[in-house]
């Protein structure tokens, strides 16, 4: 059915940080998005993350005009965060590189709830703890 | 030939697995990554839900680390692949280009009926005899590209006399309000709830020099009717959104907003919805007088009672 939205662009980049480069330059210049106007925006609301991953969503309707919104840190870095390591495993079938504790995985699950299909916390959790496998990572009580 | 700067790669992957891979990409590419997915629209209230197949795609530099950055992203994938299967990554090489410059070429002049002419804000304007309507593609809704906005300027063409007032209520960038003006109205009050629509309004309107006859605010019909704005009505009122938000519009009061004798121009409707559209408007009151069609999208004028 045609109406006036053509597609939803999420890009996963640094707060603060946005600019033409890869993988944002020929993400939106494909869709006719103004780059300038989306980096200026998305640079001023998340000048006080710097360090963060801050994704925004980006709605672009079929005339090329946009809008976005800013989602909550990927469950990847917030792990990795609670696990206090650096990266997640290369090897997550077979090496762990750290642990993470099922409250930690509640207060990310409080965190992505918003952000996520998940009906309730125990479904965000188990969403949440997949990811953390998906790295290498131990859950444990 | 130059050479490519950047190689693509990408996966395919159905919703639920995108971020662990955009999770693994991450950990490699340059500068982040994007993860794209279609729209779909269940029944005509959805607004867009995400749909179908998500490709998610990052970016390695070209340089004398491609080969290992490469190799590592291929077994990290390869080990998530087998917790979970996963297509073959495809890669594409990317030439390095002004990309500030390119998304540029999506917009060019479209001359809209008979005397007006849509300019994307840094197209020169060469004498074409027309009405220029200079808008900068943002985040607002009317760049010109889209036929429900191309239908409206259509009908405000034949329709809007000299002197008039307008109200276009969902105004995003302001594209028909400075229509109007270009078209010999003497005000026009944009109101839009989107206070980005808002500001893109405003700017629109001075680009074009004629940020003094245009009045734009943060609102819809009840702020307009309680009197927030200068007008209250007008002979002439616009408004180009969707269907089932305009049906929900003349619940508001949307007819209130136009004078005795005066015209109202819908738009942002497809051509099944327009008989019910139809029918909203000559329940209160309205007669049909014409309509423009450009594909799947109609645009519907109607005259008030007298």
């Amino acid at each position: 059915m045609a109406k006036k939205l053509k597609a939803v662009v999420r890009l996963q980049i640094q707060a603060g940080k946005a600019n033409p480069a890869p993988p944002i330059g020929p993400a939106l210049a494909g869709h006719g998005i103004n780059i300038m106007a989306f980096c200026k925006e998305y640079n001023a609301r998340t000048q006080d993350k710097a360090g963060q991953v801050i994704p925004a969503e980006i709605t672009v309707y079929t005339d090329g005009s946009f809008t976005f919104v800013l989602k909550s840190p990927p469950a990847a870095q917030l792990l990795i965060k609670a696990a206090g390591i650096e990266k997640g495993s290369a090897v997550p079938n077979k090496t762990k590189v750290g642990k993470v504790t099922r409250a930690q995985i509640r207060e990310i699950a409080e965190i992505k709830r918003k952000d996520m299909n998940a009906i309730d916390i125990e479904g965000a959790m188990k969403q949440i703890e997949g990811t953390a496998r998906n790295m290498g990572l131990q859950v444990v009580d | 030939m130059a050479e490519a700067k950047w190689l693509e790669i990408s996966l395919t992957v159905d919703g639920e697995l995108a971020e662990a891979v955009a999770g693994v990409m991450d950990g490699y590419v340059s500068n982040g990554v994007v993860v794209e997915s279609g729209v779909n629209f269940y029944d005509d209230e959805d607004e867009g839900t995400p749909f179908g197949p998500v490709k998610v795609y990052g970016y390695l530099i070209i340089d004398e680390h491609l080969e290992e950055n490469r190799r590592r992203l291929e077994e990290a994938l390869w080990h998530l692949g087998q917790i979970q299967p996963l297509p073959e990554p495809v890669y594409r090489p990317v030439m390095d280009e002004d990309w500030m410059a390119a998304w540029k070429k999506h917009y060019h002049p479209i001359p809209v009926g008979k005397k007006l002419i849509i300019l994307p804000a840094w197209a020169e304007h060469k004498d074409s005899g027309r009405l220029p309507v200079r808008i900068d593609p943002s985040m607002a809704f009317g760049t010109g590209t889209h036929p429900t906005t191309q239908l409206v300027m259509e009908l405000q063409e034949e329709l809007t006399r000299p002197g008039d007032q307008i109200i276009d209520v969902g105004c995003g960038s302001g594209i028909l309000s400075i229509a109007a003006i270009r078209l010999g109205a003497a005000h026009a009050l944009g109101v839009d709830i989107d206070p980005a629509s808002v500001k893109a309004t405003r700017e629109n309107a001075a680009a074009n020099e004629v940020a003094g006859q245009i009045e734009v605010g943060l609102g819809s019909v009840a702020e307009v009717l309680s009197g927030q704005f200068s007008i209250r009505s007008a002979p002439m009122v616009l408004a180009n959104i969707l269907a089932p938000v305009i049906i929900r519009l003349f619940e508001g009061g949307l007819g209130s907003l136009v004078q005795p004798g005066g015209v109202l121009i819908l738009s942002g409707i497809l051509e099944e919805q327009a008989d019910k559209v139809r029918q909203t408007a000559e329940a209160r009151g309205f007669t049909w007088i014409d309509q423009k069609q450009l594909g799947d999208w109609v645009a519907l004028a109607f005259r008030q009672a007298s």
